[in-house]
Parts: C-alpha cells; structure tokens; sequence
C-alpha cells in the first residue's frame, strides 16, 4: 500500500477506506431492511400499507443521500489530503505538457487494501478489498449523487405504485387492465440493491471482485427492467439484457483467466503481494508495459496472452456498455420504468464498462486498443444512424446512450484515457438529465410516441427548457474562440482532438475513419437530439387530448431536473479560482506509463499518441472548429426540418427509402441475431429434447423396465416359485381368504423355520464343494 | 480358592466395574422405571424422564475416562475375567446405541407410542434390548455372545408385538420369535462344536488355539478331514445366530414381516441399533479368530500348549511354503463366506426392495441392503488381518464411520414414517402423494434422508459408502474387486425404489380426499434435527471420522 507524502493526523490510508465502505454499505443496509421489514410480509400473505411503502422509499433515499454526502467528503479529503500531481488541465501550453509528462513517469497516488478475505486458494486469494484512488473518488461522487437524484425524483415518478395499480399495457382476458398491488417498496429495494452493487464494482481492489459486483448490477438491472414483468415485452427484454450480457462476460472470464493464469493475482494494487499493475509495468521497466511479465517462454506468447487478456476484458465490457455487437439489449432494455432507464441504462451501469477498460488501461497492447477503438467507431456511428429515425422517445435516447458510449470507448481506444473518462462523467450528468426530462414527459402525457407530443414547452416549461440544457451539453455546444461551452463541449472536444492527433500520427486511410466517423457523429447527434427536442416541445400540438391533459411534473421531479441542469452545464469548468476540475482530478489516477506515445508489435504503422499532444493549438484549433461546425449543422439541419419545414421529413424519408428502412429496423440487427442465433439455438434444444425424448428417455425406460422384471421375475422365482411354492405353494392357493390369516401364519412359519436349515445346509454344501478354494490360504 | 476369590472381587471391583458404568446405569434406570410403576404414589412420575435421564447419564459415562484425545492409545481391557472387553470399539458403540437410544426416546414420545401410565413397559423393553446390543458389542466369550444376542433379541420381539390393537404386530412377533429361536438353537449349536474343538470359549483364545493346530499343514497333509469339517459347520454356525441379526441373505426372512407389523419407532430401533451391535459382534469374532492378539509368536504359543502337534507337523512346515501363514485358511474361509452372503444380500436386499407398496416393507429390503453394504468391509478385514498396512485399520474406521451416519439415515427415515403414519394414518407409499405441498419440511427431510440413503454426494451417505468402497478397492485381490462392482451395481440399482418414494411425495398430485394434516411443529423440529446431521456430517467429517479410526486403532495391534 502507498502511503500519502504528507502524512497527516487524519491519514487518508485509514479514512478513505472507512468512509467510503460505510457509503458503499449503506444502500446494501436499506435493501436488507426492506426486504426484511416489507417482502418478508409480503410473501407471507400480508401487504405493505401506503404509509409503510413511503417509508420504504424515504429509507433508500435517506441511505444512498448519506452515503453522496460520504462520497462528498471523501472527495474533500482526497483534494486536501493527498499530494496532488502538477495539474496539467486541457488548454495549457506543450511545455507544461512535457513537464506534467515526465512527472506522470510514477504511478498515481492510490490506496489498495483487503477488508475481508473470503477464501485463499494457494496463491489465489478471493478477497473484498478495496483500490482507492482519483478515479475510484470522482466515480463514486458521481454515482452516489446521480444516485440520490433519481432515489429523490422516483418517489413522484413512481407514486402511482402506492396504491393498487392498474396497468394499462395489459389487458385481461375479461376486457379490463391489469389490476396488481402497488410495488413501491420493491421499486427502492432494488435500486438500493444496484447503488450498492455499482459501489462495490467502484471500490474492488481485484478482478474477482469486480467480477462479482458486475454480475450483481447485471443481475439488478435484469429486476429492474423487468419491473412490469406481467408485460411480456418487459420479461422479454430483461431476458434479453441479462443473456446478451452473459456472453460478453463469458469473455471476460477468458480475460480474466489468462491474467491469472500469468499472474498469479487479480489484485489492482500492491497489497503485501505486487498487483497487476506494478508487475506489468514495473518501476525497473519505466512503467513501460512489460508482456514478458506474462512469464511465458516466447515473446510472442507472452504479447498474445496480454492481447487476449485485454481483448477479453474488453468482451465483458461490450456487453455491459451496449457496445457494437452486443447493442441489441440496450434500447429493449427501454422496458423499465425511465427513473431505472437514467439511473442503470444510461449514466452508470452501462458506463461500467467504459470505467473497467479505464481502470484496467495499464494491461492494454496497441492493438488491443485498437480493437477498442474500432468498435467504437462503429458503434458510435451505427447507433447514431438509427436514433435519427426513432419515434419513441426513450429509444432515441437509448441509441443516443450507446452512440456517446462507442465515443468514450473510441477515445479510450485511441489513447485517450482521460478524455474518455471525462465524457463518461459529463455524458452521466447530461444523459440522466434527458432521461429524467423524457421520463417527466411520458408522465405528463403517458406515451413514449413523439409524434403524439408537440408544443408541449407551453405546458412544462421547467422539464422543456431544462431539456434544453440537456440537448446543448449532449452535442458539445459551446464557443470555441472563447473557449467556454457546457460540459459536453469540453468532453467530446477532448475525444474529436485525440482523434485528430491519432490520424495525424497514422497516416493510413483505414486510421483517417477513426478521425471522420466520430465526426460525422457529431453531426448525426446533433441532428436526432434537437430533432428529438423540437418535436416534443415545439410547433403545434400533435395529439390535443394528451396536451390537455399534460401538466408540469411534481416539485421533487423538478427540482431534481434544475440540480442536474446545472450539473451538465457546469461540470466540465474550472474551480473558480484555482485550476481544479474534472480532468486535472482524473489526471492525478493517470496509470503510471500511460501517457506516452507508444506503437504496436505486430502492426508497427500503428501509433497511438500521448494524450497531451492532441491539446497542442495545432491539432485543438482545428479539431475543435470542425466539431462546432458538425454540431452547428445538425442542429440546423434539424431546425429546417422541424422548425422551418423547408424540407418534409416525410419526403426525405421517402427519397432515402432503403437507407430509411435500414436504420427503422435498427440496420436489421434484432432480425439477424433471431436466424443467426436463437433460431438456431431453438432448433438445437428442439432436436436435443427430440433425442432425449425419442431416444434416451425410451433407452433409460428399456433399462428400467428390464430391471423392474428382473426384479419382480427374481420375487416370483426365487421367494414366491422356489420358496413358497416349493413347500407349499399349491396348498396356499387353495386356502380359504377367510380363513387364511391363522393358517398363513403356521405355513409361512413353518416355511421360515425350515428355510434356517435349508439355508445352513445349502451354504455347508457350497463350502463343501468349494473346499480347497475356500481353505486355501 | 481363597486366593482366588480375592483375585476375583478385586479385579471385578477395580478394573471391570469402573468400566462397566453405562451398562449399570441402564440396570439402574430400567429398575427405576419398574419400581416407580409398583407404588400408586409414583404414579404421577412421568416414566419418559426417568427413561432419558438414565440413558443420558449412561451415555456421559460411556466416553473415555480420560477424555477423546486417549481412545487412539488406550490398552484394550479384558472385563469381569474376560467374558467383556473394553476397547475403542466398545466405547464407539455405547456411544453409538445410547445416543440412539436417547434419539429414540424422544421419539417415542414425539409419536405417543408410549403413553404415560404404560409407557415403562415399552421403556424397560427398550433399554433392556439397548443393553443387550451393549454386551453384544463387547462380548468377548462365546457365552457372552450368545447372551448378547439373546439379551438384545426377546425384548425385540415383545417390542415388534407391543402395538395395540393390531393382529398383524402379534402375528409379526410371534415370527419374528420363532425364527430368532431357530437361529439361536443353531448357534448355540456351533458355539458348542467350536468350544468342543478347541477346548476354549474365550474369543482370543479361539485365535491361539487356531493357530496352534496349524491348518495349513493339516490340510496339506490331508490328516483329521473330520475336524475340519466341524470347525467349517462351527463356524457357519455361529454364523447363522449372526446373520440372524444382520437379516442377511438367507436368514432375512423375519426382517419385512416384522418391520411391517411392528410401529415405525421399534422398525428403527431393529434397523439401526440391531445391525449396529451385530456387526460390531461380526467385527469381534473375525477379528478374534483372524488375528489374535499373540499371533506374532505362534511357535511360543504352540509349543507351550501342544508340542505333539508340532512336532507332527514342523515337518509340514518345513516342506510347504513357509509363507502361507497359520492362519491364512481361516481368513480365506471367513472373507469368502462373508462376501458371498454380504453380495447376495445386497443384491437381495436391493431387488426385493423395487416391489413394495409398504413404506416400511421397502425400509426393510433397504435394511438389509444396507446391512450388505456394511459386511463388505468386514469381509475385507478378513483379509487384511493378515497384511502390516494399516489396512486393517481402515476396513474397521470406515465400517464405523459408516455405522455412526447410517444411525442418522435410518432413525430420520422411520421417525418420519412413524410422523407421516401419524398424520395421514397410512404407510403405503401411494397414500403419500403430493406430501410436499401439505407437509413441505417433511418432504425436504425425506427427500435428504433418502437421497443420502442412495449416497449422493452432498450428504453424509455418500461418505460412507466411500469409505467402505475404498476400503474395498485398496484391499485389490479380485474377489474384493468384484464385490466392489456388485456393491457399485446395487447402488444404482437401490436409486430406482427410493426415488418412487421421492416422486410420489412430490411431484404425484395430492389425492382430493386428504384433509389438512395435523403436523405440530415437534414433529418437524425432530425431523430436521435428525436430518441435519447427515449434511454436517459431509461438510464437517472430522470428528466422526477421527473417533473411528482412534476407535479403530485400538482393536489391531
């Protein structure tokens, strides 16, 4: 464990550790007294009243509100306590660069330890424990207090599962809706359930643990989609979410077993053992990344284990983060109710994966990386495409999601680290603003159709403008000679500067894409979010029943709206008066060696610059200009659309009908892995049930019935023919059944009797016949 | 004689009786329990309490005087001039039986098989066959056996009679006395032809005496065909009275009809603590007459006592392979015969089983499967009496260890018929459908009880089927080999009828006749009790195991 420089009497060795365990238990806390206070009962017959359900949901807001303020705390310590690197913020000078560069040449400043050692395999060791360093502290500030704003916003989103509820998706056979109980209490118990298990995924000090508490949030986010479960399309999304996850992670075990395999360890950190990172990047080898760690005999070997244990990781995090090929289960996962949509499938599971390759950044090859980015290139762009064509609102925002995704993942692929993690943070405060806005909405109008809203900014104009915010900071609006924007501008002007110095170092036409897909991205989000925007709160009313009846939401939905408004416009700036913000607190958990320009071993074209190169004047003046003029354009393209209508949606859908039917239908993804995969899969279980049906089943019956007349042949032989029947079988059958039971008696008596004798002289005989066998010594 | 006399009293009143307290105490409770039931005034006294306190007191004074830690090195003691001996193995069953015996109790009272005002009878019964299989399981004379067996077996038959108001159970127990008559006559028949024989009755002895005469060379020189053939029949003999306990094939023909006929509660008592001390009598005697305890001087012994035969015989020796040991025929013999009757009952045991409607019929045939399975051991120990490798060892350890779950198994199997009979009044297995939704616990202890009969894994059956089979499979020679496949083969096979019981329990609809059960939560609370064991015992084998084989040690030199 590294201790601080300043040791101080408050050592933030002993208290990090402490505060953030109570925050990380807090929510785990709430779910257990739930469970134990109100589904408990209820499973015994009994029924939480509506008084005892508020309750339930003031115990997990009170648990996750402690544990942000925790989380808070942590954060000041963190920034008073610990030593911090020479801060290099985004627009400095390259000779402020070098200098920060050669200072990043030691590992950051973080703490590693183990709680409880649940079992020791030789040198295996299952462990909780924890690795606490800048990025654990913003991660877990960030999931805390977006956390604590959906907790507070769902007790007016959810109210109406106070009381009986009746649920008009579906209908009864009889003709009426669904009539169930209200489950409020579940609703918290479940998010408390996931906020302790992303806090735990934050806070592991190893693989192993992160592993469990992925599966955890995976297996939470699997209730929480299907909250309405009697809807199919509910149970059949969370089916969908939880088996598509299963396959990337059954990558991520290869990944995982080849570092252990290699290593020895899983550990992050250095906690009596070496962790991962300081043998695979050793202080002897100038924190260089060292494949001969992987302690094979061949070079290559050893370069192919670390590819596959990157690549592998990587799979887990594809699954978990929606990313291209595994996207499909992200917008089904629309399914659960828009609080979960903001809280899980937007801002911090799904943005797990982005953090696991983040926090696992030191054991990426090159290529690995660029396997990385590659994928979120395309998926950045496939799930943009298809957000253009969208009319449900929560699915735009969905593809929306997996389109910024595939951008944290591309900039993390192409050697921006930090840029990538910063747009995870901002891209969390934006995202779970629009969901929640989206979410006010639907609640007001009760579709998810934007083409039965419009002009609704008369009725909700708190939820519109705020909307507002969300739409500018998600498409990086801000003004580059100024240098002043929303969040979104500073983050995904970092990623689109990376990518511009990656495809100025690679000079090969296939590496340019990796710069102009993210760019015509730009565009396209643009275009769909102001598209989005502009339908729901703008021109004339589209379906006037609905905008009667629309109304602004409740003051805890509002005021939760306002709190992360100001979030996604400010979270990207500056302390006032000090050079502290997002980046330069995630510069300080830059993994040792990270940050310099490395090339591939087996494709040596292939360049991935150091990070603080992108932010020189030549490289940022351009890329952020052109970003501008990306965003600028699709918003105007958007507002020609559907503001001005020069131009008919309709009619340009019609001239691009084949490309309009591709991204309709999701660029047939859904319907592909229908053929591809499940059909299959049910042609196989069909023709394997067949066999064991047809085949095994009538074998295994064979068997058995050969046995059961074996058996019973035996009892009719042997007891009934030889013994009874011998002695006295025919006498029995004549016996009077009135009569039989005292004469049964002596007969079978007798029988017994002489069977001792026969039975003594049958065995002398055998050992008679046997003698010198059964006497030989 | 004065002498002599001293000799006597002193050795009764410091060696045998300090050793004797759990058999005392068992006198005193039982004449207790008589002497409450003769004055009005004592009426109140509720015989149950007397009946657990004297059998808890009795299994306090069974554990070692000095302490678990000392079994492993204790010095075997020969009791009351060597009639009883008090050895590891002696100290396992008390515990055995009387923690059984205890189990047992409550039980009985759980299910209202002994009432208040005539609940002695039953109790005295009781503890008095307990006692009984106590003297069977330290028998160490021929006279002793026999009374052991005698001891344990008429209180069993008044117990399987001891139901009221049903002519079965009395034809049951006329039977069931009867038989164990016939059997008994025979060993005593034996007991004489051995005694007459060898001129002793003393168990070790018998071992010397055995070795003394030499029967390699008497069998290679073709001399005294006669006594041979009477020690043979002796020893099928006194088999007989043996096998009569176990219900082994072909003496097993009492055991379904006296397990029907008699209440759930005695079936257990027969089941378990009856084949308990049985096969702990089987270890005695094969180890008594397979390695006695002076075999490491043979010469010595023989030419102190019968030098004539030597001298007919040192010529024998000396041209017949030195290597066949004195009393390498007796082990051969033993090991066969037991091998031959323990696969046939197994197979017996396990076939007959498939047919039965009865619940308790079919815990019968699973009995005496069962007590198959547990002579494979002993047959083993036959052989491997006569190797160094600890072999010896292993076989007793894992026949105990094997013992200590089965008392689970069985007892948890009966009380929860003896429960079931209660609650629905049937013992036919198709009266038991759809138990799982009206009596879930139950059914879940069942459903472990019987999966641990079978020996699946996690559950403690599995652990002693292991050892006995590793036993088997370590001692390698081909019969032992094919006994082992017999052994494997009859496990599958015993899968089939107790997994009906498994089906029809959950997974047959509940009849519509069937009101709602009237289970108090005792019932349950007992079942779990006894049921649970049989998962720690798998999760936490140590201190069973390491009884055994400290228990174990102590038998073999």
């Amino acid at each position: 464990m590294q201790s601080a420089r300043h040791s101080t009497p408050m050592n933030p060795a002993t208290t990090l550790p402490t505060i953030l365990a109570i925050a990380w238990l807090l929510p785990l806390a709430a779910f257990a007294l739930v469970w134990v206070g109100y589904s408990l009962p209820q499973m015994a017959g009994g029924r939480a009243s509506y008084g005892a359900q508020r309750t339930a949901g003031w115990l997990a807001t009170g648990a996750i509100g402690t544990s942000c303020v925790l989380a808070i705390v942590a954060l000041i310590i963190w920034l008073t306590q610990t030593a911090p690197h020479e801060v290099a913020t985004v627009h400095e000078t390259a000779a402020a660069h070098q200098a920060a560069s050669e200072h990043m040449a030691s590992p950051p400043t973080s703490y590693s330890g183990i709680y409880y050692t649940l079992a020791q395999f030789g040198k295996l060791r299952i462990s909780i424990g924890y690795y606490i360093d800048a990025l654990t502290i913003a991660m877990f500030a960030l999931v805390t207090l977006i956390s604590t704003c959906v907790h507070i916003y769902s007790m007016g989103y959810m109210h109406e599962e106070l009381e009986d509820m009746v649920d008009r998706e579906i209908a009864t056979p009889d003709g009426n809706y669904y009539h169930r109980p209200g489950r409020y209490h579940r609703f918290y118990q479940y998010l408390s359930l996931f906020s302790f298990s992303m806090l735990g995924l934050l806070l592991a000090g190893n693989l192993a643990m992160v592993f469990m508490f992925w599966e955890l949030v995976g297996i939470c986010s699997y209730f929480l989609i299907g909250f309405y479960f009697e809807r199919p399309s509910a149970s059949y999304a969370a089916n969908k979410a939880f088996i598509v996850n299963r396959v990337g992670d059954f990558g991520m075990l290869i990944g995982l077993m080849a570092l252990w395999s290699c290593l020895g360890t899983l550990d992050f950190g250095d906690s009596n053992t070496p962790g991962m990172f300081s043998q695979l990047r050793s202080e002897a080898h100038q924190y260089e990344l060292d494949a001969a760690a992987m302690g094979s005999e061949s070079a290559d070997t050893n370069y192919l284990l670390l590819f596959v244990a990157g690549v592998g990781l990587f799979c887990g995090c594809v699954g978990k983060s929606a990313q291209f090929p595994l996207h499909t289960w992200l917008p089904d996962a629309m399914e659960g109710p828009t609080p979960v949509s903001a809280l899980v499938h937007s801002a911090t599971m799904v943005a797990a994966g982005v953090y696991l390759v983040g926090r696992c950044y030191p054991i990426f090859v090159p290529e690995a990386l660029l396997v990385i980015a590659i994928v979120g290139a395309i998926t950045l762009t496939l799930a943009a495409t298809i957000a253009i064509t969208a009319y449900d609102i929560k699915r735009v925002l969905a593809y929306s999601t997996i389109s910024q995704l595939g951008y944290m993942m591309l900039a993390l692929g192409l050697g921006g680290w930090a840029a990538g993690l910063f747009h995870l943070i901002t891209h969390a405060f934006f995202k779970s603003l629009l969901f929640l806005c989206s979410g006010s909405v639907i609640h007001a109008v009760h579709t998810n159709d934007m083409r039965q809203m419009g002009g609704l900014r008369h009725k909700m104009p708190w939820t519109a403008y705020t909307m507002l915010i969300g739409c500018l900071a998600i498409i990086g609006a801000g003004i580059p000679a100024l240098g002043i924007g929303l969040s979104g501008y500073f983050s995904k002007d970092a990623i689109i500067e990376q990518a511009w110095s990656f495809a100025r170092v690679n000079e090969s036409s296939g590496y340019q894409l990796l710069m102009w897909l993210p760019l015509g991205g730009a565009f396209i989000t643009a275009c769909y979010m102001f598209r989005l925007w502009f339908m729901t709160f703008t021109g004339m009313p589209a379906n006037t029943e609905r905008y009667d009846h629309a109304h602004e939401s409740p003051r805890s939905m509002v005021g939760v709206l306002v709190l992360l408004a100001v979030f996604a416009v400010g979270v990207g700036w500056h302390v006032p008066g000090s050079k502290l913000s997002v980046t330069s607190l995630l510069e300080r958990a830059r993994p040792a060696g990270t940050l310099e320009t490395t090339t591939g071993t087996w494709l040596p074209n292939l360049t991935v610059p150091d990070e603080h190169l992108s932010h020189e004047p030549q490289i940022a003046i351009p890329a952020g200009w052109s970003a501008f003029a990306m965003a600028m354009g699709g918003l105007l393209l958007a507002a020609i659309i559907y503001v001005w209508r020069w131009l008919r949606a309709e009619e340009i859908q019609q001239s691009f009908s084949p490309i309009h039917r591709l991204f309709v239908n999701a660029w047939w993804f859904d319907q592909l892995y229908d053929w591809m995969f499940v059909r299959p899969a049910l042609w196989k279980s069909k023709f394997f049930a067949g066999i064991d049906r047809y085949v095994i089943d009538p074998f295994v019956n064979l068997l058995a019935r050969g046995t059961a007349f074996l058996a019973r042949a035996l009892d009719l032989v042997v007891d009934r023919k030889a013994v009874d029947g011998s002695i006295n079988g025919l006498a029995r059958l004549t016996w009077d059944f009135g009569n039989s039971l005292h004469r049964l008696q002596t007969g079978n008596l007798r029988q017994y009797v002489v069977f001792i004798v026969v039975g003594l002289l049958g065995l002398f005989a055998a050992v008679s016949l046997c003698w010198k066998y059964a006497l030989a010594g | 004689m004065q002498f002599l006399v001293e000799n006597l009293v002193s050795d009764t009143l410091t060696v045998s009786l300090p050793l004797y307290w759990p058999e005392l105490m068992l006198c005193v409770t039982i004449v207790l329990l008589l002497v409450v039931k003769l004055f009005d005034g004592l009426r109140w006294v509720d015989p149950f309490y007397i009946a657990v306190a004297g059998t808890i007191v009795a299994l306090g004074t069974s554990a070692p005087t000095e302490g678990f830690g000392s079994l492993a090195s204790m010095e075997p003691t020969e009791l009351f001039t060597g009639m009883l001996v008090y050895d590891g193995l002696t100290v396992f069953l008390r515990i055995v039986l009387l923690l059984f015996a205890v189990l047992l109790l409550v039980l009985t009272k759980l299910t209202g098989l002994a009432r208040r005002y005539d609940g002695q009878d039953i109790y005295v019964l009781l503890l008095g066959a307990t006692l009984g299989m106590c003297i069977m399981a330290t028998a160490n004379h021929l006279m002793t056996v026999l009374l052991g067996v005698e001891m344990a077996s008429v209180p069993s038959y008044v117990l399987v009679g001891a139901v009221r108001n049903n002519r079965r159970a009395g034809e049951a127990a006329l039977k069931y006395a009867i038989y164990g008559a016939g059997a008994a006559g025979i060993m005593l028949y034996g007991i004489s032809l051995l005694a007459g024989i060898l001129g002793t009755a003393h168990l070790p002895t018998i071992g010397q005496q055995l070795v003394a005469i030499d029967l390699p060379g008497l069998m290679a020189a073709g001399e005294q065909p006669g006594m041979l053939a009477a020690l043979v029949l002796a020893g099928l003999m006194i088999g007989v009275g043996l096998a009569f306990k176990l219900s082994a094939v072909p003496f097993h023909f009492w055991c379904p009809d006296a397990f029907e006929g008699a209440s759930a509660e005695v079936a257990a008592f027969l089941s378990v603590a009856s084949k308990a001390a049985a096969l702990a009598l089987l270890v005695r005697v094969t180890l008594a007459v397979c390695s006695p305890v002076a075999e490491a001087g043979p010469d010595v012994v023989a030419a102190a006592e019968s030098p004539t035969i030597v001298a007919v015989s040192s010529q024998a020796i000396a041209t017949m392979e030195a290597k066949t040991p004195p009393l390498g025929p007796v082990r051969t013999y033993l090991a066969t015969l037991i091998a031959v009757v323990a696969a046939v009952t197994c197979t017996f045991g396990n076939l007959a089983a498939y047919g039965q409607t009865n619940i308790k019929r079919m815990l019968a045939y699973s009995t005496i499967a069962h007590a198959g399975y547990m002579m494979m051991p002993v047959a083993a120990l036959a052989l491997l009496t006569g190797r160094s490798d600890g072999g010896a060892v292993q076989a007793v350890a894992s026949l105990l260890i094997y013992i200590g779950i089965y008392l689970f198994m069985n007892l948890s199997a009966f009380a929860i018929v003896a429960f079931l009979k209660q609650a629905i009044g049937s013992e036919q297995i198709s009266d038991y459908a759809g138990l799982v939704r009206a009596a879930p616990v139950l059914t879940v202890a069942m459903v472990v009880t019987l999966a641990s009969l079978v020996g699946i894994p996690p559950l403690a059956g599995f652990l002693g089927k292991f050892a006995a089979f590793a036993v088997l499979a370590q001692t390698g020679t081909p019969m032992m080999i094919a006994l082992l496949m017999i052994a494997g083969i009859n496990t599958v096979i015993s899968l089939v009828y107790y997994w009906r019981v498994v089906r029809t329990m959950c997974l047959n609809p509940e009849p519509a006749t069937r009101g709602p059960l009237q289970l108090t939560a005792w019932p349950t609370a007992y079942a779990l009790l006894v049921t649970l064991p049989l998962l720690l015992i798998f999760l936490f084998p140590g201190s069973l195991t390491e009884l055994a084989q400290a228990a174990a040690t102590t038998l073999l030199p």
